[in-house]
């Protein structure tokens, strides 16, 4: 069985993303895979703190990459986001950069990317959106997917700014907000477009109580990480995008 | 017979100047060259044109049949191969 | 799609890349001293094949958006200094000075005051002006970066002219001709050469003309 060694560059605070990536991948029905983290302090979800955290990065890929991963993923999406239109394009390329420049093999992937590229497999236009975050940097990711090409009609900031307390929020408040959207002609939900913000649980219940496609920010990293590597993007029980059955998505 | 050619750029032209005030020479033209032609060797003394050495040494673009016996800070001297 | 077969596509220079010993000279000399301002900087390991150090790759803007760019590899000992070269490459005293000096960068400036504003900078530095030259065409300063690099500012004198080109042309054809030779010299060169001035070049003068009657004469129109 094929062995996949996954890198994740994740905020000091987050404690979900190295929790539900592994729940996750440890499904795969064709591959087995471990996961080696490297953080970046992290405390409040500000940009000054994001910026901060950014220029971290490049310490990070240097102790990820000694761990020789197959794939890495900068698994922050608002620090991403928050820096303006583009950024995962240009933070993906800077960090493959690096690791080439070392001769390093590893793919690069990010949380930001991999909800793009998990709706964009999904067909979807109109989306709706449960953000953990403050109103303004909530407004950012917004308008960073509507850059991307997305209609974001609806959305929900839950205004936590601590990101410990972020990691603890309550699965029946993210369902109340996902709840409060008029989802009705929308093609998708994030219902956690946050790594930090606990979700795999909901995505399957959410999109039997919506009808509609659900995805979240860890089972679309889960999905560019498969796509990545050459495996088959199926997952049990992680909602329309990796389920096993679904068609083949567009490229 | 002796043939030397040169390119005709702005840095040459007092070189083909001074050669051609010389009765037993015959300038001639292809294209942006100027060939210049004689019975007997075929001798330019450099001061006379009063180029740049970086000029002087790369003055020469061709020899017909010909050979250079001396390219030096006196003279550029061509004769018959 | 554009049909891109035998078109030039490239643009210039993205990099060049060289290995230095020295990083707080040269950031003075590239940076401070000439004010190419640093532009990127990659921080990695040696996690290929080949097991190299820790090293940061650093670039500063040469101007159009080109990069001169260095490699500073921690913990790494500087070779055994021969009589000269550079960080790059050593050489005995056997080995002649303008051979040595045959491999450099020259970068390139649009006019007078800007050569004599580069020669400033420098003069009033550690890597002070060697020499100031007026080639054929073109005149240029020289110096040797803290790595010993040989590195040259440059100013044409003059716009190049298309008999130039053709020029150039004809005598690389030439070398190219001759160059498998054995003995050959520019003697020889210069021999075929001339062939090829009395083959190509009255052509070439005929095409030129025709070219710049078309754009001075545009068909219908008559002062």
């Amino acid at each position: 069985m094929r062995h996949v060694r996954v890198g994740l560059v994740v905020p000091s605070s987050n404690v979900t993303v190295e929790h539900e990536m592994p729940l996750l991948l440890r499904r795969h029905e064709s591959a087995t895979f471990s996961f080696h983290a490297s953080r970046m302090r992290m405390a409040k979800v500000s940009p000054s703190q994001l910026a901060a955290m950014n220029a971290q990065r490049e310490r990070c890929v240097i102790e990820l990459g000694d761990s020789d991963p197959d794939v890495m993923l900068y698994a922050c999406l608002v620090a991403l986001m928050a820096a303006g239109p583009g950024e995962h394009q240009r933070v993906e390329h800077l960090v493959a950069e690096q690791l080439a420049a070392g001769g390093s093999r590893a793919l690069v992937r990010s949380s930001a990317g991999a909800l793009v590229e998990g709706l964009r497999a999904l067909g979807a236009r109109r989306i709706g959106l449960v953000t953990p975050y403050m109103e303004p940097l909530a407004r950012t990711v917004v308008a960073y997917l509507e850059h991307e090409g997305f209609e974001v009609p609806q959305w929900r900031a839950l205004e936590v700014e601590d990101n410990r307390e972020v990691g603890r929020i309550a699965g029946h408040r993210v369902m109340a907000a996902a709840r409060s959207l008029a989802l009705e002609g929308l093609d998708a939900l994030v219902i956690s477009a946050c790594v930090q913000m606990p979700s795999l649980d909901l995505v399957e219940p959410a999109e039997a109580e919506f009808g509609l496609p659900v995805l979240s920010a860890a089972t679309a990293g889960a999905y560019s990480v498969l796509r990545a590597v050459g495996l088959p993007p199926a997952l049990p029980a992680a909602g329309r995008l990796l389920r096993p059955d679904a068609a083949s998505p567009a490229a | 017979m002796t043939g030397v050619w040169f390119l005709d750029v702005p840095e040459n032209r007092p070189i083909v100047d001074v050669v051609a005030q010389d009765p037993t020479v015959r300038v001639t033209r292809v294209g942006p060259y100027f060939g210049v032609e004689s019975d007997g060797a075929i001798v330019i003394d450099r001061r006379s044109t009063g180029v740049r050495h970086a000029v002087w040494y790369s003055c020469v673009a061709g020899l017909s049949v010909s050979r250079i016996t001396q390219w030096d800070k006196d003279a550029l001297r061509v004769e018959a191969r | 799609m554009t049909d891109l077969t035998g078109r030039h596509l490239v643009r210039g220079v993205d990099h060049a890349a060289f290995p230095t010993f020295d990083p707080a000279g040269t950031v003075t000399f590239y940076r401070d001293v000439l004010g190419l301002p640093v532009v990127h900087s990659i921080c990695a390991a040696g996690w290929g094949p080949e097991d190299h150090p820790d090293f940061i790759h650093f670039f500063f803007d040469i101007g159009n958006g080109d990069r001169i760019a260095f490699f500073y590899y921690f913990g790494l000992e500087r070779p055994e200094r021969l009589d000269r070269g550079d960080s790059f490459a050593q050489f005995g005293s056997d080995v002649p000075e303008y051979f040595v000096r045959s491999r450099h960068l020259a970068l390139h400036v649009d006019s007078e005051e800007a050569l004599l504003e580069y020669r400033r900078r420098l003069d009033a530095s550690s890597w002070p002006v060697e020499m100031q030259l007026q080639h054929e065409t073109i005149e240029s300063i020289y110096t040797h970066d803290p790595n010993g690099y040989f590195f040259e500012i440059t100013r044409a004198l003059r716009p190049v002219t298309p008999q130039e080109d053709l020029d150039a042309n004809l005598t690389i054809d030439a070398l190219v001709d001759i160059v498998s030779r054995p003995g050959h010299t520019l003697d020889d060169l210069l021999a075929r050469k001339a062939e090829l001035i009395v083959e190509r070049a009255g052509a070439w003068q005929e095409q030129q003309d025709a070219v710049r009657q078309n754009i001075t004469q545009p068909s219908g129109v008559h002062a």
